[in-house]
């Protein structure tokens, strides 16, 4: 376990003339969960993308597993282990849940048949049973969102990148995610994060990191960052 | 008799349905226009006179079609639409693949000349008839519909049944989540310029197998019917495609029926238009939900 599950040096990202990161450095053991905090604009989301590949870098280096990541298409990052959950769930909405999970197998079949994992995904998400045969763009956002987490019950990612679980959902579903969330990390699952939710996620995480324009100006322990009223009001505005 | 002239409409869309499901695979995946496909079908008949030539069969000339045609529509890919992958290269990317469809003509008038080429077809095709509900059809015709109805049976199997079909779809809806779920997107533009291309070459082997003959000016009139077809069935709807082809092709056999000639292909413009203005998504877009689009 020398090799951190996740570690970013001196990430630099622009969009044209804009800069996105400027030099984000952080990291995530095997098993650990990070959360990565911050206001909108500040680089979260761009992080994580940059992270699965899908945004260039101009500077700075990602290594995944001990291995770096420059060069590799994204579509294989997923093969090796790396599932992003984007904001917006990322489910494909003309395909059936069946078909979405189906994805979800063939990009890495951990289990011995894809029934097998069917039937994990069903004893979690007896939901996903009822709607198996349906469009998932049918399905309701927490429906969606269900679909979106089975994903990773049905490939076992090592890294789980996760956008904003919680956008637009019901109070309800937002604590069922966390609750699915919790038990990936019980599982040894490393977790990275982002969220506007910031209390829940100090909660839920080992550590986090305040994103500011796209620099990270703070970092610790979720229960000692919960407890600082002056980092949450200064940089995140909660109260 | 009406009747005949009926079939002799779903001869006709069944070709047009061919090419417009090879504009329609493509625009439903990268939203972008393949104007090389207009192409594509004219070097259909070209490939069969050239394989035959060689020495081939005919049935083994067609499946020649099918892989050269394709394996052109991967060329495409590469030379006009892989570096355009931005959404307002959408024009670039048109503009370019209709250079190399242009391309295309003038090598084939280089090789057969600018004169329409026989295309060897069995004699027997074209003389004997089936009798069928009352009306004698032409074994050609038969031939043509069976052989259409075939690859629309392929490219239904694989679009709903197969991986590779699944990721097109995905592709389709989303590049960004189905990279995300590990879905090499390069792999999949391929794989749909290869089948749309085929599938366009063999509307053109079609063409010239009825006609007898292969032309290289055929292409350009054809091809925009087809994008028109495209246009009325809804842009990216297969099942679309198909239905309007037919409602198209047996438009213009009436209208030859009834004696206005040409103008038959005037009403397929005006369809379009009228289409276009009262359901933009295409005149069977509402009906069949959005899960037959590629």
């Amino acid at each position: 376990m020398s090799d951190p599950q996740l570690a970013v040096s001196d990430l630099h990202v622009a969009y044209g003339p804009i800069k996105a990161l400027r030099g984000v450095s952080l990291h995530a053991d095997a098993g650990e969960t990070i959360a990565v905090l911050g206001a909108n604009g500040s680089g979260k989301t761009t992080l994580l993308r940059a992270i699965s590949n899908m945004l260039a870098r101009q500077q700075g280096r990602v290594r995944v597993n001990g291995a770096d990541t420059a060069g590799v298409p994204a579509h294989k990052l997923v093969r090796d282990g790396l599932l992003h959950v984007p904001e917006g769930r990322g489910t494909i909405g003309r395909l059936t849940v069946r078909e979405n999970l189906r994805l979800a197998y063939d990009l890495r079949p951990t289990d011995q048949s894809f029934e097998a994992a069917l039937e994990r995904v069903f004893a979690r998400f007896p939901r996903m049973g009822e709607r198996i045969s349906q469009c998932a763009g049918h399905l309701s956002g927490g429906e969606q969102q269900m679909l979106s987490l089975a994903r990773a019950i049905v490939n076992r990612p090592r890294l789980l990148l996760v956008d904003e679980p919680s956008l637009g959902l019901s109070p309800a579903m937002v604590d069922e995610a966390f609750a699915v969330l919790r038990e990936f990390q019980a599982s040894g699952m490393t977790i990275l994060i982002v969220e506007q939710n910031v209390r829940k996620t100090l909660r839920f995480a080992n550590r986090a990191y305040i994103l500011r324009q796209g620099l990270l100006v703070a970092s610790g322990s979720g229960a000692h960052l919960l407890h600082d009223p002056g980092i949450l009001s200064h940089y995140l505005g909660a109260s | 008799m009406i009747a005949e002239q009926i079939v002799n409409g779903v001869v006709l869309g069944s070709m047009y349905a061919l090419v417009a499901l090879g504009y329609t695979l493509v625009f439903g995946v990268l939203d972008k226009l393949n104007f090389a496909l207009s192409e594509l079908f004219m070097l259909g008949g070209f490939v069969v006179i050239a394989s035959v030539g060689l020495g081939a069969p005919l049935w083994l000339a067609g499946v020649l079609v099918l892989l050269v045609c394709g394996s052109l529509g991967l060329v495409v890919e590469f030379v006009s639409f892989r570096k355009f992958t931005s959404p307002d290269a959408q024009v670039t990317a048109a503009l370019s693949s209709l250079a190399v469809g242009l391309i295309m003509i003038d090598l084939v008038q280089k090789t057969w000349g600018g004169e329409p080429v026989s295309v060897p077809v069995p004699i027997e095709w074209r003389r004997a008839n089936v009798a069928f509900f009352g009306m004698q059809i032409q074994v050609m015709k038969i031939v043509i519909l069976v052989v259409t109805l075939a690859l629309m049976a392929v490219l239904h199997w694989l679009i709903t049944r197969t991986a590779m079909g699944r990721n097109i779809r995905a592709v389709a809806e989303s590049p960004t989540f189905a990279t995300l779920l590990g879905v090499d997107v390069k792999r999949v533009n391929q794989q749909t310029f290869f089948i749309a291309s085929a599938l366009a070459g063999a509307g053109g082997l079609m063409f010239s197998l009825r006609n007898g003959v292969a032309s290289s000016d055929i292409g350009f009139t054809f091809g925009l019917k087809a994008l028109a077809i495209m246009a009325i069935g809804g842009m990216g709807d297969l099942r679309g495609a198909v239905l309007s082809g037919v409602l198209v092709g047996v438009i213009e056999s009436l209208a030859i029926q009834f004696g206005f000639g040409k103008l038959g292909e005037v009403i397929v413009w005006a369809l379009m238009i009228l289409v276009l203005l009262a359901r933009p998504g295409g005149l069977f877009g509402g009906a069949h939900g959005t899960e037959q689009r590629a």
